[in-house]
């Protein structure tokens, strides 16, 4: 609700200002996976490390035009998050500044709805990001690959109370887990369950 | 950027850039089952690289089952052809959920702008997908270039010429000898033709009497031709002039005839016309010269599509006339009756694909006289290696007196063998079991045959002394049942002709069968109720499959001088297409089951 309210005065806020046309409803037949790497599990304090976006369209993804951003090192790299996404401080030198990241980030994704693995966490920490400097969070339609998977196996398996994790089910999928905990790699494989999850229902071979 | 193999050919002919470029311009795409990918007419958008899944390649203008032409599993490409060509000439489906890299046109016509060894894979793929489209094509005929090509001194035969004053029986007689249709009758005014029609119109029609004159039934208005000619002209003349018989002039003198029947036959296939020849060869030389045209005759064959069964079993027939003719020639009629040629191992068989070594013995009768039988022997096996069957490595051949005696001789050698059980008695005794008489009398080798499955058949522990070489070689398949070692290729030979052959021989010794070849033998033990059908069928067809990726490989190597030698039982896995991939592992999966079998019947699970 807070969401839907929040939504609703961003969009007057917003509507002659540069990105207004992020509001208007999208029309066409592209979709966006996203994915972001961070320093931490927590998205009130995590930053951002990485940042990529494939585009969607039927039922291909289009890997060979998508974003994939490095952000400038972080205050918080520390040594435990390096260890998790492989991401040294010096990789990250040459590093995008924030502000022009979120711009390509935004001119890439325009209006197209977004889809992600655990999408609300990725969302928090984007928003946290640009409601300082744009003002206002990302308004795009959204679809969780997590969520959906998980619904699709309790409608066959109702007693099934498992939260899903991501390698597991991109493996029952016969999804190729692409470069794992890059933000590309995530994205690419998010968007082929994606693909996966739609085109045919889940047969449960297996618990997982 | 997307992580994906690109260690495989053509992607090798690339360098780290040119592999990047792809690795950055590609895209991904899922395919349902039974979704078509790229249909037929269609123009080619991307070249895809299947990362799982299967896809097959159908030709939508072929009924059903003849429809399926290619079969692509991951890691394989397909659609580069069709973006060559334009549009796709077939129509391409998901047999499974597919997920595809997409590598799009435009980007591949850079790649192979960029780096020509690139190109080059996909135009020689292109060259091969068209050599393969004209041999299908050709399927129950000949390649048009062959039949354009193909003159008139290829197809022909040499004139038979008599006197004008010969008599009707005469020339019957004649006609007879030679096994020929037609006569040219030497008459005043240049050569006249008289054929087998005309002589019977003669007698029956007419009611000539048998002595009078050929000059007066022949024609002597001819069709003629010259020996440079093509043989397409000759048969248009035929239709032309309605004549089934052309004679080719040099000079002014008649050098040959060329019958409709020879025509047609060297355009359906050279057989009959090889066959013919060596049954008009009356000389050494000539069946020498029929001889060496049989392996020509295989590839025909094979290059038709013929199925690989009956030209086995032709070629068989081929070569047990050579050999009986060799015999004819050289061994005096008086001992034809009490004497028997045999052919053992894969010539008894009748599997042999190409020319083999000689494998021969010779049973005489008990009472025979024959002194230098010895030297006899000598000559028939230096004659059958000059007409290009080469000398048997283990020396099982007439020359050796171990593989030449009379009767008892013989009896008493298989009780011998079948009382030692020892490796070389065991391996005398196999060879022996596929005999087959080719010349003289055949009653002497079935008597002995009857003794040998007297002595043997019963004996349970034999038997299993003789299953169990049938075990010694190992499948070459893995526990999970994949392909052993793919890039050292799989000894087909013993993984998979082998054990086949020697089972089912076994099988047939146990319900004393007397068909050698193993196909027939396998049809036996059907009919015996030894084995279900379906199985035997498969062994049959997994045989076929065996023989003919054998056969393939030989062909290869008497092209290609350069490779002579080597091992021509060594299939590479990586150089057959995934669909005869599929069909070798299925086909060595048979094999395996039919061992188990084995194991199973004669109890040696421990041994």
């Amino acid at each position: 609700m807070l969401r839907v309210l929040r939504r609703a005065a961003d969009r007057r806020r917003q509507a002659h200002g540069d990105y207004g046309w992020l509001f208007s409803p999208y029309t066409g037949d592209e979709m966006v996976a996203i994915d972001c790497v961070t320093t931490g599990p927590d998205a009130r304090q995590a930053e951002l490390v990485s940042l990529a976006a494939v585009r969607l369209r039927g039922d291909r993804v289009l890997t060979s035009d998508s974003l994939d951003l490095r952000l400038a090192r972080p205050a918080s790299l520390s040594g435990d998050s390096i260890c998790f996404h492989g991401l040294r401080g010096v990789d990250l030198v040459d590093g995008a500044g924030v502000d022009e990241a979120l711009r390509q980030f935004l001119d890439f994704v325009g209006n197209r709805p977004l889809i992600g693995w655990a999408l609300d966490a990725d969302l928090a920490i984007l928003n946290r990001y640009l409601r300082p400097r744009v003002g206002f969070d990302l308004p795009n339609a959204c679809i969780d690959v997590a969520q959906a998977y998980h619904r699709q196996l309790r409608r066959s398996h109702p007693e099934l109370d498992v939260r899903p994790r991501f390698e597991d089910v991109a493996e029952r999928l016969g999804v190729p887990v692409m470069g794992r905990n890059t933000a590309l790699g995530d994205a690419v494989t998010t968007a082929l369950i994606h693909l996966r999850l739609s085109r045919s229902p889940l047969q449960v071979e297996r618990f997982c | 950027m997307v992580d994906v193999e690109l260690s495989h050919p053509p992607f090798t002919f690339l360098d780290e850039e040119g592999r990047e470029r792809v690795r950055s311009g590609i895209d991904l795409a899922y395919f349902d089952r039974d979704e078509i990918i790229l249909d037929a007419g269609q123009p080619g958008e991307y070249v895809f690289l299947i990362h799982k899944g299967e896809v097959a390649e159908l030709d939508p203008t072929l009924p059903g089952s003849q429809s399926h032409i290619g079969h692509y599993t991951a890691g394989d490409l397909f659609g580069a052809i069709s973006i060559l060509n334009g549009t796709s000439r077939y129509r391409f489906r998901a047999e499974q959920e597919c997920l595809c890299y997409l590598l799009p046109k435009g980007l591949f016509k850079q790649i192979c702008k960029a780096y020509p060894a690139f190109a080059e894979f996909f135009r020689q793929r292109l060259a091969q997908k068209t050599r393969l489209l004209t041999e299908r094509r050709a399927e129950g005929g000949v390649t048009m270039a062959g039949f354009m090509l193909a003159g008139v001194s290829e197809c022909m035969r040499a004139p038979l010429v008599v006197e004008a004053t010969t008599s009707i029986a005469e020339a019957v007689h004649t006609l007879n000898d030679s096994h020929a249709d037609s006569l040219l009758v030497q008459g005043e005014h240049g050569p006249g033709m008289v054929t087998k029609t005309d002589l019977l119109n003669a007698l029956v029609l007419k009611g000539l009497p048998q002595e009078s004159q050929v000059q007066a039934v022949a024609h002597f208005e001819l069709v003629t031709a010259t020996a440079e000619q093509y043989l397409f002209e000759v048969l248009v003349q035929m239709t032309r002039f309605k004549v089934e018989r052309v004679v080719v002039m040099e000079q002014d003198r008649p050098c040959g005839v060329v019958e409709l029947t020879d025509v047609l036959s060297y355009f359906s296939s050279r057989s009959y016309v090889v066959s013919l020849q060596v049954e008009q060869a009356n000389s050494l030389e000539a069946l020498a010269a029929a001889s060496r045209r049989t392996p020509e005759l295989v590839s025909a064959l094979m290059a038709q599509g013929v199925k690989l069964r009956f030209a086995m079993g032709l070629l068989a027939a081929l070569n047990g006339r050579i050999i009986n003719k060799a015999w004819g020639f050289l061994i005096d009629e008086r001992y034809h009756r009490d004497s028997c040629l045999i052919v053992m191992g894969s010539e008894g068989r009748g599997e042999q694909i190409l020319k083999t070594d000689q494998d021969n013995g010779l049973i005489l009768a008990d009472d025979l006289e024959w002194p230098d039988c010895h030297d006899q022997m000598q000559r028939l096996t230096e004659t059958l290696i000059e007409l290009g069957y080469p000398p048997c490595p283990g020396n099982i051949m007439v020359s050796n007196p171990e593989w030449v005696g009379t009767e008892t001789q013989w009896r008493a050698r298989i009780a011998h063998w079948a009382a030692s059980r020892d490796g070389e008695s065991l391996m005398r005794l196999a060879i022996m079991l596929d005999a087959h008489a080719v010349a003289g009398n055949p009653a002497l080798l079935e008597r002995l045959r009857e003794e040998l499955f007297e002595r043997c058949s019963r004996d349970e522990i034999l038997l299993s002394y003789f299953a169990r070489t049938a075990l010694r070689f190992s499948t070459p398949l893995t526990l999970f049942g994949s392909l052993k070692k793919p890039q050292h290729g799989v000894d087909i030979k013993k993984g998979g002709i082998f054990p086949i052959v020697h089972g089912v021989r076994t099988l047939a010794l146990e319900r004393r069968i007397t068909a050698t070849s193993t196909l027939d033998r396998l049809e036996a033990l059907v009919a015996d109720g030894r084995l279900d059908e379906r199985f035997a069928e498969d062994l049959g067809e997994a045989l076929s499959l065996f023989t003919e990726l054998r056969l393939r490989q030989r062909l290869a190597r008497r092209d290609d001088p350069e490779s002579k030698g080597g091992e021509p039982d060594r299939v590479v896995v990586q150089e057959l297409s995934s669909l005869e991939r599929d069909l070798l592992r299925e086909a060595l999966h048979i094999v395996k089951e039919f061992k188990q079998r084995l194991s199973h019947r004669f109890h040696l699970e421990y041994s």
